[in-house]
């Protein structure tokens, strides 16, 4: 991707602290129009951190976050993400006690919006369409997954946050997965938390590496496939 | 079906077993006296309701316990007995408010003009500190002497000897100098509540729109103080009926407003802070009775009068017969019962069935049933919850004010009227599982009727199952029983019957 690219979102030297924790102490990301950009780390590095940060869940003392060429941070979380911020957490978040059709129509921000990317949405899950009527916490992991990626493409979302969505699942549907996310990587820009390695390398065009809080190396992808030196020191036996 | 019964495995055993004991304990009754018995305690749990059913929704929302919430129930109770009764309370005090209103609506928009002028944390601290005392000062001033007790010392009447309207009101002259005085307290007032801060920018009104609320909002209020002595006849001219109609609906809002003003101003600035909110709720529980009785007395006021679609001295022989006798009891069983309280039954039937269908059928209600499990992913799909929580405070408080206005003809209007049900609404809460609105039903049904049945075994003493002897219970028991229902179930299944939330 050439440097000239536009910027969907740039996150400038953030500082986050949570209660009296200092959690990220310096993380800078960009994430060009229309890339997979992943970030790498080791747990408790603060990947999750950064993507609560940037939706101002986790709103950060100083830096700046910018989305579409305005700076965002210090709005409040619904602010953002009424912006065109689609957020996939860890875990899911799945409503439990609401149907898999609340659980979508509930993503609405317009009335209508999910009636327009129904198909999209079927095309791309189709086993979602049969369990439509099951309440979200009656489904398997995987389909809970699905649910929730699912439900940050219901409205118009130009960016999607999406954090480790290989986590607990078995090997076919990680497959399945990446499919899909590759798939959706042709309408909006995607910033991906990963930790199996060779997902987020067959997915990802750039990477941003994040160790204890702050973002030590980023760049293109293919190049840190071969970097052997780096994988080894940042991110140990996770490649 | 198999998995139905594995997952529900308690709750089932449960209900075995009180069917089991009750229907053990029925058998030895006439239906008569049984069937009285259980409508009795269904009027009870309905009272219940109204106040456990916000309470759950608060809790399951915003994880704040409100121990407050009694207070909107006797709030209620005052606001529904004087629009009642009294209606010369309102004339003369709801101008005062409305001119506060418009006044800090008003004031907003310089507040938008003078925060940004004030730069540095330390002078907004400031800043905070004139204000507050500027806006407490002018309001004193503004209410120093107002006559308050004149104006409730209807409820005298009973004894003798009431201040008559003229005596009670101060003349117009000063009531316009306290309105202006009023008005100027909510300067200061609207100028702290503007947002500054990026964190809470929310966009005003335009100017002209503002002007034109607060300018009708402050016509209004004049307009009531003008025509107050007209006003207070015509009210009380109205039939019974539609003063109650509107006894409910002022005490409603009167909750709401105040359950507004409990979110805005003790429970929002401390979010995440949960041991705060549940000191500061517990101090307005006390605080809220000194300040109702300081308005409205302390002195019990004889219960108040139901309507008269409750109220002709007469017994009808059918609930058909009622619609046109319009009695004060029915026959149930060759026993009379108050149709008063069929009322309050079917008041609290009401309420469960609109509210659930609130919850089940509209965006709103599904927005909270997810705020329940998960409030920040909520918000991170772009919907604001602050502003649902303050809804929801505002639909809980509401439904416990008027719970206090129902009950106010079957108990009587005093400043403790509202401890009693404050504590088995928390019971019955924790019983039906924290969070849950059919839990909620479920808890109180099962309290009301603990405490009907309760009561007759100690007045008359019960047949149990398989024994011969009557067993009467001591009047302790039957007010330990909610509590040792409460630690039965909570044995079995921590959480309640219907909890999910731990
Ligand atoms: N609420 C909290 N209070 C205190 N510390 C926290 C809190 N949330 C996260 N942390 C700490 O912040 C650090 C970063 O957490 P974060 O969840 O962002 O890591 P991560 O990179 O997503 O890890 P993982 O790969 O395990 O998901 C961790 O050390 C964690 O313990
Ligand atoms: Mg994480």
């Amino acid at each position: 991707m050439a440097p000239s690219q536009k910027n969907v979102l740039e996150v400038r030297n953030i500082q986050t602290f949570i209660g009296q924790f200092h959690i990220l102490d310096g993380v800078s990301v960009e994430v060009p129009d229309g890339s997979i950009t992943v970030l790498l780390g080791r747990n408790g590095a603060g990947k999750t951190t950064t993507l609560k940060s940037i939706l101002g869940l986790t709103p950060p003392r100083s830096g700046a976050i910018v989305f579409n060429g305005k700076e965002i941070q210090g709005e409040p979380a619904f602010r953002t993400a009424a912006k065109g911020i689609g957020y996939v957490p860890e875990h899911r978040a799945i409503f439990r006690d609401l149907s898999v059709a609340e659980n979508l129509r509930i993503a609405e921000r317009k009335s209508g919006d999910l009636a327009r990317r129904e198909e999209f949405i079927f095309g791309l899950f189709p086993d979602l369409k049969r369990l439509i009527k099951l309440p979200g916490g009656n489904l398997s992991g995987g389909q809970q997954q699905m649910l929730a990626v699912a439900r940050a493409l219901v409205p118009d979302n130009q960016l999607l946050l999406i954090d480790e969505p290989s986590e607990g699942l078995a090997p076919v549907v990680i497959e399945q997965m990446m499919e899909a996310i590759s798939r959706l990587s042709a309408h909006t820009t995607i910033l991906l938390v990963e930790q199996n390695f060779i997902m987020a390398s067959r997915l990802a065009d750039r990477y941003t590496i994040i160790e204890t809080g702050r973002s030590v190396k980023s760049g293109m992808m293919a190049d840190l496939i071969d970097d052997e030196a780096s994988i080894q020191r940042y991110l140990g036996a996770a490649a | 079906m198999t998995s139905f019964i594995r997952r529900n495995r308690t709750l089932l055993l449960i209900i075995a077993i009180v069917i089991v004991i009750f229907g053990g304990t029925i058998r030895t009754m006439e239906p008569k006296v049984w069937v009285s018995i259980m409508l009795s305690g269904l009027t009870l749990a309905s009272l219940y309701f109204l106040v456990a059913s916000g309470l759950s929704l608060i809790f399951g929302l915003m994880d704040v316990l409100n121990f407050a919430h009694g207070v909107l129930f006797v709030l209620g109770a005052y606001v529904g007995l004087s629009t009642f009764l009294n209606p010369r309370l309102f004339f003369n005090t709801l101008p005062v408010f409305f001119m506060l209103i418009a006044a800090v609506m008003m004031a907003q928009h310089l507040g938008r003009a003078f925060w940004p002028h004030v730069n540095s944390k330390r002078r907004q601290h400031l800043a905070n500190i004139v204000l507050l005392l500027a806006a407490g000062s002018i309001l004193y001033l503004a209410l120093r002497g107002f006559p308050i007790r004149a104006l409730n010392a209807f409820n005298i009447t009973a004894v003798g000897g009431a201040v008559t309207t003229a005596n009670a009101q101060e003349p117009m002259a000063m009531m316009f100098r306290r309105l202006l005085l009023v008005a100027l307290a909510g300067v200061p007032i609207g100028i702290l509540l503007s947002p500054r801060e990026r964190q809470e920018e929310v966009p005003l009104r335009p100017i002209w729109q503002t002007a034109l609320i607060s300018g009708s909002a402050a016509v209004i209020g004049i307009v009531l103080l003008l025509v107050r002595d007209t006003g207070e006849i015509w009210m009380l001219a109205l039939s019974p009926d539609f003063r109650f109609l509107l006894a409910i609906i002022m005490g409603t809002i009167a909750g709401a407003l105040g359950g507004v003003a409990i979110e805005t101003g003790l429970i929002r600035p401390f979010y995440g802070n949960p041991v705060t909110q549940l000191v500061l709720t517990l101090g307005l529980s006390i605080a809220g009775i000194d300040l109702i009785e300081a308005v409205f007395g302390e002195e019990a006021n004889p219960p108040m009068p139901p309507p008269t679609l409750f109220g002709q001295s007469c017994r009808s022989d059918t609930f058909i017969n009622w619609f046109s006798e319009h009695c004060q009891s029915v026959d149930v069983l060759g026993r009379a019962f108050p149709t008063y309280r069929l009322f309050i039954i079917v008041v609290g039937v009401v309420v469960f069935a609109a509210v659930g269908l609130m919850l089940r059928r509209t965006r709103l209600g599904m927005i909270i049933r997810a705020g329940v499990q998960d409030s920040e992913m909520v918000q991170a799909l772009g919907i604001n919850v602050r502003r649902i929580f303050t809804l929801v405070f505002a639909l809980g408080s509401g439904l416990a004010a008027m719970g206090g206005v129902i009950a106010a003809p079957y108990l009587g209007v005093f400043p403790g009227m509202g401890a009693i049900f404050q504590l088995q609404a928390f019971i019955a809460v924790v019983i039906g599982g924290m969070g849950s609105f059919i839990g909620a039903a479920v808890g109180t049904i099962i309290l009301g009727m603990a405490r009907a049945f309760g009561d007759h075994f100690v007045a008359a003493g019960i047949h149990l199952p398989f024994l011969d002897a009557v067993v009467k219970g001591s009047p302790a028991i039957a007010r330990a029983s909610t509590v040792l229902i409460m630690a039965l179930v909570l044995l079995i299944k921590p959480s309640g019957i219907f909890g999910k939330k731990e």
